[in-house]
């Protein structure tokens, strides 16, 4: 019998940001406790995998890193993402019928340029799993649903401009928490309309109010849609004791919605109250997704769980109203923006990275092609960084752009270098994970 | 000098060792319903009256209380279970619990106290006697030892607790070795006495100790509070045995091959390697502490059959080979014919191969092929352990980028059947072989060699202000700081004042693990947390020179 679930466990036990960091060493210590207590691990529905480590260029297919990725991540990153690919080999070797890699570091805040730490993120793990997934098994539509607290801002960053990847967060809202992003109307640009789903809700809302969501607005959309692989963010701060967030989301809360979802590969992002939740969250996901008995799973102290406010539900129906509309529009709203595109399509960014008080400016440029998906520029400038204040140019090639795209993307590159003005210009190649020093 | 005593399904072997070297040996029958007299029999081929006086130490392994669990001969036993909230344990133990509100969390705390009411319980009469486990017990022993206490009136001639049998997180496992202590304890109680019977009758005063899965020994009298540990303990004698006739210092593989199979276990800076997690007992895993082994049933009397042109070599069994006087051919014959092994009546072992020859075959081409099939089939069992050992998940980035992994360089064979096969398996998997002298009776030797152990785990929480050592159903209370030196002189104390109750000589204690972690409480460190496990030190006493001798 093949289990049903394959489990990646890497707590990361001599990794932090710093001693009293949300993301330190004891992070999942109690979670680990708590599994190994259960006898999880002894399962025969559930099959434990050794995390490999990632390779840069397993990196570089997604993230362009300023002056160098390698100087800005650390052992632990490459065995997070490493892990995310051992999860996905699992699954797509047809060992396991799904998987999910509990570890840390996490990665959603990560964008594809990157300069430094921020949200506790340095490099994007599902970005690079999503990559993989495209690379080593030709999977072409995939769907992300995050089920983090915070808006995975990182993701929606990577995947704006990609049709093929539906990426649907639910979040607190921006207004109320890091890291302020995550709106209907950020829905993607124009060749990928539609394919992000934004569903910021209220602070206080509950294990009801993001399971009609789920029920009313999520699953059809997934259904619609009839992804290849779908992917679950599985963050763990909506709990109704995170110390980081407002929300109130119970265990089986959680676990019911991993049950429901059934994705094909989860990986943990943030969750913060240690104790009191990621133990007993982490055993209802993983026994949800092994296809066991998770009722019993009930935090011992339910003593901070608020009743979900009436204006919590309101919102859930008002998002499934007007998202659904969008939704069903996207094909039309798409159209209507690429023609107004001509040829190009640009969005400026100020990205601040909380840990390290890096203040970015960035200039993206979609260039559009009727040959194929076309390419990417990036003008970005960072001050504050370890290496000082820092600029670079950076030219981004997709695994199906064609040879007349690849020849002007870097007759840019050569361009930009020779106006003298770029710090760095950069070259990459998200088929091979080469990234060159022009 | 000292006595090792290996009771066997099969054979009841004894050794005599002195100064460095094995003096006297001898295998005799077992004698299945009244052990006692094959033990008196192995112990007059091996004393005389000037050696009994010379005795310092005593011995026994024996697989015979594991047999009673195989036949389903399994006692009666009243099992208390406190789950909390959690996983469901349904189908998770040998017998339907009794489950008992009570629950303690991980870090230690009573979420709720047991409420046990004895005179509503549906209290199995037959059973005479009880284990009782709850979740986290190891964190905090209290909800334990409050059932274990309102259990005691009800006239149980027994109670055992899960935490006190392990230190080791693991509900589960915890709860199956207490239920496997409690079902073999009446059994292992009658193996005891007779042990002692037949000590007394032959005036031997020495201390006598038993071997435990993880190859350290423990006066019998303490392993009564722990028979669990001591049911799983064939394979472990013949582990020591090879570490006293010669533990290699390469990474190496080692294969006993018995009559009925091979037991493969692995070594590393000539240590046998530990199993990560507990042995399996009846096909429950349990918290027993044992070596990374597997059997494979393989063995010189496995018996070989031909369907069309398939060989199949075991698991099943026949009496002997024929060329030691049996009735069917087997393993034995083939490698007597192939020239691998030079015992046993040849011409006998030559018409075993004859019956499974078809025309255009040769008796020595059908043993070779014979022989092939059985190596493939220890190949294959090595693949499967190398690669499990391999894939063990790591939880720090260090032992990811610097973890030693395992790379066999050397085979070691002993047993009976070992010159033939294991050189044979060498050549297969392209690695050298060393057959050490003596092997043929490495059982009693390691046995006779093994050395006293303790293990012993404590979890110290400062911001709780409490440690505990659940092996000794023990929590008190802690000074505010606390460095790892104080947590291991505090351990090592406890270690060594049980070591004197069971008069047991005080040798290493080593650390095992240690992990320490600061808690934080809104964003300011509160304390921390300190696990730390140690032992005194299994191993052997000292190495031996073997040498063989025929039986």
């Amino acid at each position: 019998m093949k289990p049903n679930l394959g489990l990646v466990f890497f707590p990361a036990f001599d990794w932090m940001i710093s001693p009293t960091h949300p993301e330190r060493q004891e992070r999942l210590l109690y979670t680990r406790d708590q599994l190994v207590e259960e006898g999880i691990f002894d399962l025969p529905q559930i099959r434990e995998y050794k995390p490999r480590l990632a390779t840069l260029n397993d990196l570089e297919r997604v993230h362009i890193g300023v002056p160098q990725l390698s100087q800005l991540i650390t052992p632990a990153h490459l065995v997070s993402a490493g892990s995310c690919l051992t999860a996905a080999d699992a699954v797509m070797r047809g060992e396991v019928k799904r998987s999910f890699a509990l570890v840390r570091p996490p990665g959603h805040h990560a964008m594809r340029v990157v300069h430094g730490i921020r949200g506790f993120c340095v490099i994007n793990i599902e970005a690079i799993l999503v990559s993989y997934l495209r690379k080593t098994y030709g999977v072409k539509r995939i769907a992300i649903v995050d089920t983090d607290v915070h808006h995975g801002d990182g993701s929606q960053d990577i995947f704006y401009h990609d049709p093929d990847t539906l990426y649907i967060s639910f979040h607190q809202d921006g207004r109320t928490l890091y890291p302020g992003t995550g709106f209907p109307n950020e829905a993607g640009s124009p060749g990928a309309f539609g394919t992000t789903i934004n569903l910021p809700l209220l602070p206080g809302t509950g294990d009801a109010g993001i399971h009609r969501l789920f029920d009313g607005l999520i699953k059809p959309l997934l259904d619609d849609f009839a992804p290849e692989i779908v992917i679950n963010s599985a963050g763990q701060d909506n709990h109704f004791s995170d110390p980081l967030a407002s929300m109130a989301v119970t265990a089986q809360g959680y676990a019911s919605l991993a049950d429901k979802l059934q994705a094909d590969i989860a990986v943990l992002e943030g969750g913060y109250s240690v104790e009191a939740a990621l133990p007993y969250v982490n055993t209802g996901i993983i026994l949800a997704m092994a296809e066991l008995d998770y009722s019993q799973v009930i935090e011992p102290d339910q003593s901070a769980l608020r009743p979900q406010p009436a204006a919590c539900m309101a919102r859930v129906e008002q998002l499934i109203s007007e998202v659904g509309q969008l939704w069903q529009n996207r094909a039309i709203l798409s159209k209507k923006a690429l023609a107004q595109a001509q040829g190009s399509w640009s969005r400026q960014k100020n990205i601040y990275y909380d840990e390290e008080g890096i203040n970015e400016t960035q200039i993206e440029t979609v260039h559009y092609c009727k040959e194929c998906r076309g390419y990417l520029t990036w003008q970005s400038t960072a001050t504050n960084t370890r290496f000082g204040n820092q600029n670079a140019f950076i030219v981004s090639v997709e695994p199906t752009s064609c040879p007349h795209c690849r020849e002007q993307a870097r007759a840019e590159a050569l361009q930009a270098k020779s106006c003298n003005q770029w710090q760095y210009v950069l070259l990459q190649d998200q088929l091979t994970g080469v990234i060159e020093n022009i | 000098m000292l006595l090792g005593i290996d009771v066997g399904g099969t054979f009841t072997d004894a050794v005599l060792i002195a100064d460095g070297a094995i003096v006297q040996q001898a295998k005799v029958a077992t004698t299945q319903e009244q052990i006692l007299t094959g033990i008196l029999q192995a112990l007059d081929s091996v004393l005389t009256q000037q050696s009994v006086a010379a005795i310092e130490r005593v011995v026994i392994s024996s697989t015979l209380v594991t047999n009673t669990l195989a036949e389903g001969k399994n006692a009666p036993v009243f099992l208390a279970v406190m789950p909390g909230p959690g996983m469901s344990t349904v189908g998770k133990f040998p017998v339907t619990p009794e489950v008992l509100t009570g629950y303690i969390d991980h870090r230690g705390q009573v979420i709720t106290a047991p409420a046990l009411e004895p005179e509503r319980l549906k209290l199995n009469l037959e059973a005479r006697v009880a284990a009782v486990s709850g979740k986290f017990a190891v964190r905090n022993p209290v909800n334990e030892q409050k059932v274990v206490a309102q259990l005691a009136p009800l006239g149980f001639e027994k109670i055992f607790s899960g935490s006190e049998l392990s230190g080791e997180l693991n509900f589960v496992r915890r709860t199956n070795s207490a239920y496997f202590a409690a079902t073999v304890y009446e059994a292992f109680k009658t193996f005891a006495t007779q042990v002692e019977r037949s000590m007394a009758e032959r005036k031997i005063t020495a201390p006598l100790q038993v071997l435990k899965a993880d190859g350290g020994t423990l006066p019998l009298a303490a392993a009564l509070t722990q028979p669990v540990e001591a049911i799983f303990t064939g394979p472990a004698a013949s582990v020591l045995g090879i570490e006293a006739l010669g533990a290699p210092t390469l990474d190496a593989i080692s294969l006993d091959v018995g009559g009925t199979t091979t037991d493969i276990a692995f070594w590393q800076n000539g240590k046998p390697l530990l199993a990560p997690k507990g042995a399996q007992v009846a096909g429950y895993n349990t918290a027993v502490r044992s070596f990374y082994l597997r059997s494979v049933g393989i063995g010189g009397d496995s018996l070989v059959t031909r369907v069309a042109d398939v060989l199949q070599v075991g698991p099943q069994r026949s009496g002997k080979a024929m060329a030691l006087g049996g009735a069917a051919p087997t393993l034995t014959d083939a490698l007597l014919v192939a020239g691998l092994v030079t015992f046993g009546n040849g011409i006998a072992a030559l018409a075993a191969m004859e019956q499974l020859t078809e025309p255009g075959e040769t008796p020595q081409q059908v043993a070779r092929r014979i022989i092939a099939t059985a190596t493939q089939t220890l190949a294959t069992t090595i693949t499967a352990m190398l690669k499990d050992w391999r894939v063990q998940p790591v939880y720090t980035v260090n032992d990811i980028m610097n973890g030693t992994p395992f790379e066999p360089q050397l085979l070691i064979g002993v047993g009976g059947g070992a010159p033939g096969l294991v050189t044979q398996l060498g050549q297969e998997l392209q690695l050298p072989v060393q057959i050490p002298s003596g092997a043929m009776v490495a059982n009693a030797v390691g046995a006779a060699l093994a050395r006293p152990t303790l293990t012993g785990t404590l979890r110290a929480d400062t911001t709780e202000g409490f440690y505990s050592i659940p092996e000794a159903g023990l929590r008190k209370r802690l000074p505010a700081t606390l460095q790892r030196e104080q947590a291991e002189a505090i351990l090592k104390s406890w270690l060594l004042t049980a070591a004197q109750r069971w008069q047991m000589p005080t040798q290493d204690v080593e650390t095992l693990s240690y992990e320490e972690f600061f808690t934080l409480h809104d964003s300011y460190t509160t304390g921390k947390i300190i696990t730390l496990k140690m032992q005194l030190q299994p191993g052997i006493l000292h190495k031996i020179t073997g040498r063989e001798v025929a039986f």
